[in-house]
């Protein structure tokens, strides 16, 4: 590779979650712009492995922007510069040979730092676990195609249920909350047919469940938006404000 | 009615209360302002409409109202703020740039609403409750005119003024757009048109306010 | 000297009514008593998660684990293309027969017909029970179904939801788990990882596992233990499988006695991105989706330099509509995969490393507009672009093929149930159903047909009429298993060599796509039999382990999952060496026809290899099922 980099790292480095963290300072080099964020961390793993040093532990897993595991604030951008990309899926190329980069972990209340730039989001499941499914029991399930549903209506579930729940949308907003998250699950499920019977009760529980794990309230600041991987819109969030509300002043029956 | 309370103990509740006062208030700031155009007119106009307003029966509950409003936007707002800031106890060491969503206007609301809130007071405290003028001639009616030059031929005042009014315009410019977001109106078709509305509303009242303040001590070149 | 016996269990009769027979015929549980019975579910993938959801919504008690930090990242969620049903809504001629047909065949003959038949029949149910849990696959502007066909149909018959079915289908099963946990049915235990297997008076009866974050070794106890625990394709170290994907748990079935089918047979995928480097970590794969509209080919000339773009039509060669003119691009995919290994072999390969070969949508954006091409596969591009920083839109794709997925695995019968009683193995990590190759979208079918539909009755049917004693984790069978398993990880801590744990998973991984990779002879497979033993001695001599085994210590995971890599490479070898033909995923250069094409040898091979663990150092014990196929008679395929 020509176009080889040297980078210097600052790295959230916490021994567990109850001990106090600060930062340590690395120099990576031989870094090829086509290397992915991960493999640069990698690297820099194994060199620390071969010294016999502990190595910087993140979560990562599928490697192509779909498992939603990694989950790196870089330079204070959630999953770092690029636009609709997860840390795994950012390239080197995206920085420049000489450049300082400060790697902190998702930061909230309620994703607590496991060790280094590894947290809890168990949260997130908590959260789907108070209504983010329909309640079908195996055996239970119609013909698929006896529910027609228009075009327009599958595919604005379907951005929706592109989420990963990495964690992005919280860890970007400057109040920690994680209405996006929430919202694009109760606008997936809604807007279907099938998942529409328990809506009332699913957006209720699911912001109460959110609410009690501590995240932040909305302010409409947008970041959640920007930083979402998969491009999830705030839309999505007016929507569940809308059906929540409707909660408050109509009845199923 | 635990359902009740649950809705307005929830964050999408309390948001909703934001946004429903906000809204209301932001009619207010219309009506203020179309109100002050009286003063263009002449004292007379403006001492009357005012005298008008206050020998209205039923003022004292559209106060009552109106207090509440901002009571409720305020509180409600502090709380938010407090709560969000509990939510993330360990702050990043950078700081999101701006630019990815959020504005200037966004993330400084608690701050230019406490600003409007402290203003607020003292706006009350400098005319409303201020020094009581009358008009000569007229048994009981209050000139307010006068009020508004003797107040205004001071710079300073002038100047705490346009702070003041800047930060509604910043506080607005995000809050108008914001309220329909919470409320739940937000659509490709309306709101990029709704974002536009945010920013012209600000415009309108904060250069609308200020602009009395200026006329009002242009009126007298600062004597009265 | 084994005991192992070999029994498929499939029941007598017609095919078509076996299952349906199987149900009525099979022990049920009373439902107070489900209750009273506790399943473990390792793995939380397609497989693990709907069977969790299932029994428990049926009243069993589930423990549930996974070594991610949530379920819902189990790697299910990067299948990208689709998930075959036999709905016939397309009115194109489709049939449960046809589609049952259609994976036997593609199989290469080498599958059970009863289990693939079976997956035929509950595919539909499939659809309706992901539909009604909210899985938003691709409509019509009518609101009906739209799907499409998909590597080596000639039906559509694929469903598909974006370029993400894996990742609905899957968030469909863990939002079932999920509720499940809700309720208490499904305890779930994430970041575990199963590191043995407990086995009581000759019964699967728990598990070992241990915490990633703390490092302690926990232990399970339960009446029956499932796995879905994914296949082994990271023997290679470079695959598109995810970074914690392993064998070890399907490896320590086998340890503890499992019979290990098949593993020979792995499929290269052949749309993946191309390789960039020595530092590079995973490949990535592309839906091979994108073969519906996109044009595979090389240049003519092996000394061709000029831009793709630059190549005039009459200097290109597109080599599968050449040679398969019927199928042209859409061939199976061990077929689409060698021809761009010939292809590259011959020095006609594209880019900067010569191992790739053009996938092109110039056509097909004339044709059908850049709108209807972005619809179908815009995230792939986006994907595609964001690796390579090309845009696919205007320059060909580059792809090679790569490791993705592994049709052996631990061997089970019609039940699903292992050698071991009691030992349940579902999805991509039991040996079923696809034989020697599995067709495209199939994989997300058997991991949702194993999980929703097969297991609730034949683990109904086991816990029905096997008679179970209590036993608990004090039991001394967990106190063995445990010092064994602390012994591993503390013979791992003290070796204190000098090199990491990927040093020698590559080299693994270099001698398995070398000799054991997508054409194999005598010659190499001998030869790897000799140089893997090498290089695992090495590691066990000059591996070093920083940190401390009581704590997160990611390298003493990769340890423990390579340690493993190294027996099962050993294992595929000597499989591959065994099968003297060419089937499916598994290419013996010794075995071909004169066009260059598979050759079966079923005179001799006509069966499921399915081997015996007897003692490390001990050569294992090779046992064949027979198969045969009266229902879909024996042809060489063509697909010319």
């Amino acid at each position: 590779m020509s176009d080889e980099m040297t980078l210097y790292l600052q790295v959230w480095r916490q021994k567990d979650s109850k001990s106090k963290g600060g930062f340590q300072n690395y120099k990576v080099e031989n870094v090829s712009g086509d290397m992915s964020f991960l493999e640069m961390l990698d690297m820099l793993n194994e060199n620390l492995a071969r010294e016999g040093k502990d190595p910087i532990q993140y979560d990562h897993d599928c490697r192509e922007g779909i498992c939603g595991a990694c989950s790196c604030m870089i330079n204070g951008e959630a999953h770092g510069p690029g636009k609709k990309t997860t840390t795994c899926e950012m390239h080197m190329r995206h920085f420049n040979d000489g450049d300082a980069i400060i790697i902190e972990p998702w930061r909230a209340k309620a994703f607590p730092v496991l060790k280094d730039l590894a947290v809890d989001r168990s949260a997130y499941d908590k959260i789907i676990m108070a209504g983010g499914f329909i309640e079908v029991k195996y055996g239970n399930a119609p013909e698929a195609n006896s529910m027609m549903v228009g075009k327009e209506v599958a595919d604005f579930a379907m951005d929706n249920a592109a989420c990963i729940g990495c964690g992005a949308c919280a860890a970007a907003c400057p109040n920690a909350s994680a209405m996006l998250f929430t919202a694009a699950k109760t606008t997936q499920l809604s807007l279907l047919p099938q998942g529409k019977v328990e809506s009332k009760k699913r957006v209720q529980s699911m912001i109460k469940k959110m609410d009690e794990l501590g995240f932040g309230n909305c302010t409409n600041e947008r970041l959640c938006e920007a930083a979402c991987p998969k491009g999830i819109s705030i839309i999505s969030i007016a929507r569940m404000n809308r059906e929540y509300m409707g909660t408050l002043l109509k009845s199923d029956y | 009615m635990s359902w009740v309370s649950s809705y307005f103990a929830s964050s999408v509740g309390k948001k909703s209360v934001m946004a429903l006062t906000g809204l209301s208030l932001v009619g207010f700031l219309v009506v203020h302002l179309v109100g002050n155009i009286n003063m263009l007119i002449g004292s007379d106009a403006f001492n009357h409409y005012s005298h008008f307003l206050l020998s209205f029966e039923g003022i004292y509950v559209l106060e009552a109202v109106l207090a509440a409003l901002f009571l409720l936007h305020a509180f409600f707002g502090l709380m938010i703020a407090f709560q969000n800031s509990q939510a993330r106890p360990d702050s990043y060491s950078v700081q999101t740039k701006s630019g990815r969503g959020t504005t200037f206007a966004s993330s400084t609301m608690p701050y230019t609403g406490t600003i409007i809130l402290i203003f607020l007071i003292l706006h009350l405290f400098d005319l409303k409750f201020g020094e009581h003028y009358s008009v000569p001639n007229e048994e009981g009616v209050r000139d307010i005119y006068k009020l508004v030059l003797v107040y205004f031929s001071k710079p300073l005042h002038v100047a705490w003024y346009i702070i003041a009014m800047i930060s509604l315009a910043i506080h607005t410019s995000h809050g108008f757009w914001s309220a329909f977001q919470t409320l739940g109106f937000s659509h490709p078709k309306y709101d990029g048109f709704l974002r536009k509305s945010s920013i012209a509303y600000a415009v309108l009242v904060g250069a609308g306010f200020s602009f009395f303040a200026i006329w009002a001590y242009l009126q007298h070149g600062g004597n009265v | 000297m084994s005991s192992l016996k070999l029994d498929s269990k499939v029941p007598q009769g017609d095919i078509k009514t076996l299952w349906e027979d199987y149900k009525f015929n099979a022990k049920l549980v009373n439902p107070s008593n489900k209750r009273k019975f506790t399943v473990i579910v390792v793995g939380s993938g397609l497989a693990g998660a709907s069977s969790a959801a299932t029994l428990s919504e049926l009243g069993y008690n589930v423990l549930n684990f996974c070594i991610q930090d949530s379920p819902r990242r189990a790697h299910s969620i990067a299948a990208q293309g689709g998930i075959n049903a036999a709905t016939n809504y397309q009115g194109d001629g489709d049939s449960v027969w046809r589609l049952f047909y259609d994976t036997v065949k593609g199989g290469d003959y080498r599958a059970r017909e009863a289990n693939v038949y079976r997956l035929a029949e509950v595919s539909n149910n499939i659809i309706d029970q992901c539909v009604a849990q909210g899985v938003p696959f691709a409509r019509d502007y009518g609101g009906l179904y739209s799907m499409r066909s998909f590597g080596g149909a000639q039906v559509s018959r694929t469903f598909y939801a974006r370029g993400q079915t894996g990742q609905q289908l899957l968030l469909g099963a863990y939002s079932a788990m999920e509720k499940e946990v809700a309720k208490g049915g499904v305890k779930q235990f994430t970041r575990r990882e199963m590191v043995d297997l407990v086995v009581v008076d000759g019964k699967a009866r728990g598990i070992i596992v241990r915490n990633i974050i703390t490092g302690e070794i926990e232990r399970y106890a339960a009446d029956a233990v499932l796995l879905g625990t994914g296949g082994y394709g990271n023997v290679f170290f470079l695959s598109t499988n995810a970074m914690t994907s392993n064998g070890s748990a399907a490896w320590k079935a086998y340890k503890r006695g499992a019979a290990f089918a098949n593993p020979c047979y792995v499929q290269i995928h052949p749309t993946c991105i191309p390789v960039h480097g020595e530092l590079q970590s995973k490949l990535t794969l592309m839906s091979e989706s994108l073969r519906n509209d996109g044009r595979i080919w090389v240049p003519k000339s092996a000394t061709e330099t000029r831009k793709a773009t630059d190549i005039p039509e009459e200097e290109r060669d597109y080599y599968l509509e050449r040679k398969y003119p019927a199928f042209g691009n859409l061939v199976p995919r061990d077929v689409a995969s060698r021809n761009a290994k010939n292809m590259t072999d011959e020095d006609k390969g594209v880019g900067e490393t010569k191992l790739a070969v053009y996938l092109d949508f110039k056509d097909a954006i004339e044709r059908l507009g850049r709108d209807v091409i972005e619809a179908r596969y815009g995230n792939l591009f986006e994907m595609y672009e964001s690796i390579t920083d090309e845009n696919p839109y205007e320059t060909p794709m580059r792809i090679y093929p790569a490791i993705h997925y592994t049709m052996g695995g631990v061997w089970v019968d019609y039940n699903l149930q292992s050698t071991i009683p009691g030992l349940f193995v579902l999805g991509e990590a039991n040996f079923s159903d696809h034989g020697a190759n599995r067709l495209g979208a199939s994989a997300l079918m058997q991991g949702v047909a194993d999980g929703y539909f097969v297991i609730p009755y034949t683990l109904g049917n086991y816990l029905g009429s096997e008679k179970l004693d209590k036993v608990s984790i004090d039991h001394e069978a967990f106190n063995t298993v445990e010092k064994e398993v602390q012994a591993r990880f503390d013979k791992f801590m003290n070796i204190k060599g000098t090199k990491t744990v990927d040093h020698f998973h590559k080299q693994l991984g270099k001698l398995m796509w070398e000799y054991v990779g997508m054409a194999r002879t005598e010659e190499g497979l001998k030869k790897a039999l000799v140089e893997i033993p090498k290089v695992r001695e090495q590691f066990w001599k000059d591996l070093k382990i920083p940190g401390d085994s009581k704590d997160l210590n990611i390298e003493l995971e990769k340890a423990n999952r390579v340690a493993d890599f190294f027996e099962i490479g050993e294992l595929m070898a000597r499989d591959a060496l065994n099968r003297a033909e060419s089937a499916g995923g598994h290419f013996r250069l010794e075995s071909q026809t004169e066009e260059g094409e598979a050759k079966r040898n079923d005179e001799q091979y006509c069966n499921v290899s399915a081997w015996e663990y007897t003692g490390d150092n001990q050569e294992p014990v090779l046992h064949v099922e027979e198969l045969t196929f009266p229902n879909v008679p024996l042809t060489q395929r063509s697909y010319k």
